[in-house]
């Protein structure tokens, strides 16, 4: 259930479109952020409701991108690592294998104490800091096994 | 126009053409996979890619337009090796489970890696999976989403088509599945269109599920037997049972769309109650005979009558060679004028609907109506009634943008195409129709008689609900548009007041230079045909000049005097379909002697002196006269069960028996006799059934009937249709459900497993107010009848409006009506 303060957030965003259906993406993130990072059936279909869509355009918007999780719950921190081009000209693919040596994980899975999700997406707009990821709201750039190291710790 | 070369032929066309089917013009097939004419074009599968001399890259033909000078190579080595390329990824991640999917014999892609390779695959990683079981989306529907080439027809005919809008795109790339809101079970329109569209065997029919391969159905090219939109379609059998049917691309004014009942309520024709011998009265009782005796029986007590004492009521869902051979046998034979093909519509209604729609002055195209300014829509809910029609109407809609405008009580899928709604109180056609009179003479008055005007414009709008802001509107659009096509269904019958106003309104717009268009709607598949073949108290063939005769309703009241001393029923249920509760009943039972000729044991059949065993429309062959006016072809593909046979074999059997030569013997003899009697008819041809259309115009013009020489049709004025006084709070109308055609669709096992239940339907607000849901039990309570059944509840249908639809057994709607009673009030009281 969308939150009466997220539906506000939600109406306020329409002010930004003609069409009130293109508030669809904006719409998925405020529910998403609400709901600890990733979108359940139910909101879907109350973000139709108000947007008079279909529940299945909404999912259909939603599936089309990888920030956002449909159904699948991410732990408290969670990874993103871009496997686009310029990433995996500098060396995505080690520090997905990296992550996951680390983490103990797969990508796409999340640590049994719902501490670290790790998933991969496609580019984030980031390439002049190639290899990036994403972890919560936050960018870290010109990663470094060291580095992931050293960002691990920090993440309680 | 542009010229441009095609494998070096050179082709002028239009503007703007897609290079696609300016290649198809110049004879040079493009394969394809997400291209579909009605649909909008997305240039996804790249199945059509073509070389373009002094371009790099090939190009999707599907999506890109010709311009002057261009030279296009369809078939160069690069372009196949493209397209080898393109089937060979489609494969990567497909099921290759051809022996066991439904599609198999009838696979685009099968047909194209066949025709269009590769013959080999390179890919040797695992395959993407979507899910492991194939899953049910719907009772008709079910799905396998590992066999999809992702051209998204199915997600496209929904919305921009059928406008359910419940089928969604998810994910992307070849992990993109083309699928209903989290794989749910869908509440949808369940026409199946998804399936037709596909080329695969992705979405697939449920009740045809491992039932047959293609290759071993018999087929025919026929016309839907349900409502009077008239599509094409093709019924197939296996072993005497009836399998599918199905609609074809760019062919017959559907293309490739069907509703539910026409494509999956066929199966009617297999039910096993069907009435395989004739019967006669013994003692009380219903015995088998033969043929012999039960036309010698007949015979016998038909012998003497005066013919003013007999009475026929034929169904407009017979051909019109029966239909005519009926009334011939009526006024010729037996010497009546008492003919009528409806126990629902009074025959002064129809003559006023059929003088105010124009059908005497010859058939008009829906296409037609499509190409003006102003669409017109009123007396119909359109998208349960003549769904095909409602897509029609999207789909053109869509692209055109001529104003929609839609007046109706109750809300239909359409208004979300449509620029205004008219919401008004049932039976109020006229006062909505007025109004728009009224208005568009507004400014043309003289002073003196403004403040008249006005008073009457005040009356009306009242009368209709609608506020005088939205009657402004639309008078002017109207005002604004050089061409206006209306679309007046079968409500104007119900409430015959209306025929007055549609018959003021064409006049005036004709009267102001403008082109007018009317098109009838109609939910009987022949019932325009039963009218042009002179089945009607009122007029002969072709609206012809005639002795009067009473129609139902006087046969009835003959009848309860005990004056009708016989009645030969074709294909009715009259005990079920006229209004009031026992009335029907009381008078058939005083009828000398009653002869009911019917595919199954109807509430009639049970009452009749002797049962004939007649044919259903797949069992025939034959004309229909579609709403438009169009004559098309319906052709035999199965034999009747047992004894029973073609309804116009025991009409002219029956014939014979008094005059041996009574005829003609064959159909297509009949035909020709039409063609003579009926002038409008001199040109309709056996042979329309039915080419290709090649333009996409989907308008076999040709078969559009010509005008009658001189219709004895009048439009009248009607009295104001009277509501029922009691306090009960929703006032009832009804039609036909979505999934239902009559009484005949209540055959179909598989309409029924979409619906066999009653269900009222009335506003989500009315809903509210008294604590009621949607799927709730409810009692409707009329004055003289009452009913449990399912509550449905729509929004933006028009507060205090009650429907339920003329369909169900369990619940029948003639009963909530009184004969000669005004329109009934109910209440609807929650079951506890
Ligand atoms: S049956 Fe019709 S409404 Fe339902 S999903 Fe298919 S196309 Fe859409
Ligand atoms: S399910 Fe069928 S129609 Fe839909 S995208 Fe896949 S192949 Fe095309
Ligand atoms: S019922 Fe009417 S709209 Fe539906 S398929 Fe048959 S003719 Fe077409
Ligand atoms: S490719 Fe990784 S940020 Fe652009
Ligand atoms: S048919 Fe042209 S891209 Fe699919």
């Amino acid at each position: 259930m969308l939150s009466e303060q997220a539906k506000q957030e939600i109406l306020a965003s329409l002010k930004k479109y003609h069409d009130k259906r293109s508030a669809v993406m904006d719409a998925v993130r405020i529910a998403q952020k609400e709901n600890g990072g990733h979108v359940v059936k139910r909101d879907m279909e109350e973000i139709a409701e108000i947007l008079e869509m279909q529940p299945v355009e909404v999912n259909a918007a939603a599936a089309f991108y990888t920030m956002y999780r449909i159904d699948k719950p991410v732990g408290r921190h969670h990874i993103q690592v871009c496997r686009n081009i310029s990433c995996s000209l500098m060396g995505a693919e080690h520090i997905i294998k990296h992550l996951e040596r680390s983490l103990g994980i797969k990508t796409g899975e999340t640590t049994t104490d719902h501490r670290i999700t790790l998933s991969t997406v496609e580019c984030l707009g980031s390439c002049g800091t190639a290899p990036m990821m994403q972890v919560n709201d936050e960018y870290y750039e010109n990663l470094t096994e060291a580095k992931i190291d050293e960002l691990l710790k920090k993440m309680a | 126009m542009v010229t441009v070369k095609i494998n070096g032929k050179e082709i002028t066309v239009e503007d703007n053409t897609l290079i696609l089917d300016a290649a198809r013009d110049a004879g040079y097939e493009i394969p394809t996979f997400c291209y579909q004419a009605d649909l909008m074009g997305i240039g996804s599968c790249r199945m059509c890619l073509v070389e373009i001399e002094g371009q790099k890259k090939l190009q999707p033909s599907c999506v890109t337009p010709v311009l002057h000078g261009m030279s296009i190579n369809t078939d160069s080595g690069t372009v196949q090796t493209a397209r080898a390329g393109v089937l060979e990824f489609l494969l990567a991640n497909h099921a290759m489970d051809c022996p066991v999917c439904d599609k198999g014999g009838e696979c685009e892609l099968q047909d194209m890696v066949h025709k269009h390779g590769p013959h080999k695959g390179r890919h040797a990683e695992p395959k993407f999976k979507f899910h492991d079981k194939d899953y049910v989306l719907s009772p008709v529907i079910i799905k396998n989403s590992n066999r999809c080439v992702q051209c998204m027809k199915c997600v496209r005919v929904c919305r921009e088509v059928v406008g359910q809008n419940v089928l969604g795109a998810l994910g992307r790339g070849d992990h993109q599945e083309p699928t209903s809101f989290f794989r749910a079970f869908m509440n949808c329109e369940m026409d199946g269109n998804c399936i037709e569209v596909c080329p695969v065997g992705c979405f697939m029919r449920l009740p045809y599920r491992y039932k047959s391969r293609p290759w071993d159905l018999k087929s025919s090219d026929t016309i839907c037997p349900y409502c009077a939109t008239g599509c094409r379609m093709v019924i197939e059998e296996r072993a005497g049972t009836l399998m599918r049917a199905k609609a074809q691309l760019g062919v017959g004014l559907n293309s490739e769309t069907l509703c539910a009942r026409g494509r999956f309520g066929q199966d009617f024709v297999n039910n096993p109650e069907r009435i395989n011998q004739p019967l006669v009265r013994r003692y009380g009782k219903l015995e088998p005979v033969t043929w012999e005796e039960a036309i010698s029986h007949i015979k016998e007590n038909l012998t003497a009558l005066d013919g003013d004492k007999i009475g026929g009521i034929a169904s407009p869902r017979l051909t019109n060679e029966e239909l005519y051979l009926f009334q011939k046998l009526m006024r010729e034979v037996l010497g009546s004028p008492n003919i009528d093909s409806s126990s629902r519509f009074s025959p002064d209604a129809v003559e006023g609907f059929v003088a105010a729609t124009g059908m005497g002055e010859g058939g008009v195209s829906v296409y037609d109506c499509m190409e003006a300014d102003t669409v017109l829509i009123i007396g119909t809910h359109l998208s349960d009634e003549n769904p095909v029609i409602d897509y029609i109407v999207r789909r053109i809609s869509a692209s055109r943008r001529m104003n929609v405008i839609i007046a109706s009580p109750r809300a239909m899928k359409l208004d979300s195409s449509a620029n205004i709604v008219l919401r008004h109180n049932v039976a109020s056609e006229n006062a909505v129709l007025t109004s728009l009179v009224i208005g568009l003479n507004e400014g043309k008055l003289a002073d003196t008689l403004k403040g008249m005007h006005e008073a009457q414009l005040d009356a009306n709008l009242k009368a209709s609900g609608v506020s005088a802001d939205l009657i402004s509107t639309v008078v002017n659009r109207l005002a604004a548009s050089s061409s206006i096509a209306i679309i007046a269904g079968t409500d104007f019958l119900r409430y015959p007041e209306g025929i007055s106003g549609l018959g003021l309104l064409k006049d005036l717009l004709k009267s102001r230079g403008k082109k007018v268009t009317v098109m009838p709607v109609l939910d009987r598949a022949n019932q325009r045909g039963a009218w042009e073949m002179g089945v009607h108290p009122g007029f002969g063939p072709g609206y012809s000049e005639t002795r009067k005769g009473l129609g139902t309703e006087g046969m009835l009241d003959a009848a309860m005097k005990g004056e009708l001393e016989a009645l030969y029923v074709v294909g009715s249920d009259v005990a079920s379909m006229y209004p009031g509760d026992d009335f029907a009943r009381t008078a058939l039972s005083k009828v000398g002697f009653l002869i009911v000729q019917d595919m199954f044991m109807t509430e009639t059949a049970r009452q009749a002196h002797v049962v004939l065993p007649g044919a259903a429309h797949a069992e025939k062959d034959g004309t229909y006269t579609n709403q438009e006016g169009r004559a098309q072809v319906i052709k035999k593909l199965l034999t009747a069960p047992g004894r029973a046979k073609q309804d116009i074999n025991i009409i002219r059997a029956i014939g014979e028996s008094f005059d041996r030569s009574f005829g003609p013997k064959h159909f297509a003899l009949v035909l020709d006799e039409i063609r003579k009697e009926v002038p409008s008819y001199a040109d309709v041809s056996l042979s329309f059934n039915n080419k290709r259309n090649t333009d996409n115009k989907l308008d076999n013009r040709g078969a559009l009937v010509k005008a009658a020489a001189a219709p004895a049709v009048k439009v009248k004025s009607f009295n104001p249709a009277s509501v029922e006084t009691s306090g009960a709070r929703f006032i009832l109308t009804t039609g036909n459900h979505l999934f239902h055609s009559g009484r005949s669709s209540m055959k179909s096992e598989t309409l029924l497993g979409l619906l066999k239940g009653a269900v009222v339907e009335i506003s989500e607000e009315d809903a509210a107010s008294l604590g009621l849901k949607s799927g709730e039990k409810v009692r409707v309570k009329g004055a003289n009848f009452e009913a449990q059944m399912t509550l449905l509840t729509k929004k933006g249908t028009k507060s205090g409006v009650a429907f339920i639809a003329e369909n169900f057994d369990d619940a029948p709607v003639n009963r909530y009506f009184r004969r000669g009673g005004g329109i009934p009030r109910v209440d609807i009281i929650k079951t506890i």
